[in-house]
């Protein structure tokens, strides 16, 4: 059986993927960014996962307006790095969990979550900004990634409570995948941030905080706010934390956070979090 | 209204982008959108005028991009993300755009920022 084994939340501002192409792990106003990554990476490095399931918005990169899917899963043998615009980056494609992708859609519409279905539509940066801080790409990626996007730019888009039942029902359907495969599952976005705007440059780092302990230990208090709820707080794009939410709901109830960085330099803050079941991360403890 | 954005209308320099807007903008943001392709970049960076009219757009919208007209653009209907994609053509950068959105200039936006040394 398949089974998930853990979650990582952290932020996909496109600059990540520029400081890193720069190499900049040694410049003081980054350290702290690429610091934030190191417990989550060695977290993957030691886990191995077979899968990577994302939760991750495309910034019209691959998908136009005329057709936008609320929710949609990636089911193809590899995905490409999208050209945004100023040339694609080195990155080699990221090849597909397809069995499982397939599977999912058919679990995901027989539970009633009605999920668009995608192939040849290129990963922006929702995905490719952080993947590279978190995963070892040369010459390959060591995982297999199971991309689900979710429409964070185009009113109406999904509450929080729906992307949390969408990772319950994503739970749902990897536990009952037969072959043994190991998932980790990882939400994007945020945290507190406006790009739009005479309000564009908004932050609200006690709200942020706020809402990194709930998401470990109430967040049903995140389930109930509305997405003008979290715009005031968190800025208009800050409301892409609903992905965090799909996360959330594909682990357990009870999770125990073994990491959480912050950082705000300039615009969004850097965000990474990790986190096990609160009983696997026991018996891990009680092993040692 | 849509249930999930009641009362965001009271934030003030925040606009919602949404179906309606989307449909209403749909030629120039496919115009923007279509500019992350280079077959379409050359012909925008040779004419820009000429390639507002060759997608049909409307003088007001033309408008809108040869004046650089970010907050007038967010107002009618084009998302940031699409803004992005002219941006990265013309070499600016989305600080640049916050502090053209916010009517500072760059360098006091920066003095705003807890890091500037990062922009």
């Amino acid at each position: 059986m398949a089974r998930i084994i853990g979650g990582i939340g952290t932020s996909h501002v496109p600059t990540i993927g520029v400081a890193y192409d720069k190499k900049k792990d040694n410049d003081p106003a980054w350290a702290p960014m690429f610091k934030g990554y190191v417990p989550a990476a060695r977290w993957l490095a030691e886990k191995k996962p077979d899968v990577v399931v994302i939760f991750f918005n495309d910034h019209a990169s691959s998908f136009f307006f005329d057709l936008y899917p609320t929710f949609a899963v990636g089911v193809a043998e590899e995905f490409e790095v999208a050209d945004e615009g100023a040339g694609k980056r080195p990155f080699p494609p990221i090849k597909g969990s397809f069995e499982l992708a397939a599977h999912l859609a058919e679990q995901l519409v027989n539970d009633e979550f009605d999920i668009a279905t995608f192939y040849d539509h290129p990963l922006d940066h929702g995905v490719f900004s952080p993947l590279p801080l978190l995963l070892p790409h040369e010459p390959q990626w060591p995982a297999a990634l199971l991309p689900i996007m979710v429409n964070v730019i185009q009113h109406p888009m999904p509450s929080a409570r729906r992307c949390y039942k969408l990772g319950q029902a994503v739970k749902r359907a990897i536990e009952s995948y037969p072959e043994d495969l190991t998932v980790a599952i990882v939400g994007t976005g945020g945290l507190s941030h406006q790009v739009h705007g005479e309000r564009a440059g908004f932050n609200n780092e006690e709200w942020d905080q706020e809402f990194l302990d709930l998401f470990v230990d109430d967040p049903e208090r995140i389930l109930n706010m509305k997405l003008a709820d979290l715009v005031r707080l968190g800025g208009a794009e800050g409301a892409e934390i609903i992905m965090w939410m799909a996360m959330r709901g594909a682990l357990p109830e009870r999770i125990r956070c073994l990491h959480r960085s912050y950082y705000l330099a300039t615009s969004t803050p850097f965000a990474v979090a990790l986190y096990e079941g609160a009983d696997e991360a026991a018996k891990a403890v009680a092993a040692e | 209204m849509n249930p999930q954005l009641e009362g965001v209308e009271k934030l003030k320099g925040t606009y919602p982008f949404d179906v309606r807007k989307s449909y209403k903008a749909r030629k120039l943001n496919r115009f923007l959108w279509n500019l992350r392709l280079p077959e379409y970049r050359a012909p925008f960076v040779a004419d820009e005028a000429a390639a507002c009219d060759a997608a049909g757009l409307s003088d007001y919208e033309k408008n809108l991009v040869l004046k650089r007209d970010w907050l007038a653009m967010i107002k009618y209907g084009v998302p940031m993300f699409l803004i992005e994609k002219i941006a990265r053509v013309l070499k600016i950068t989305n600080m640049q755009i916050y502090a053209i959105f916010r009517g500072e200039s760059y360098e006091d936006f920066l003095k705003t920022r807890r890091v500037p040394s990062a922009a």
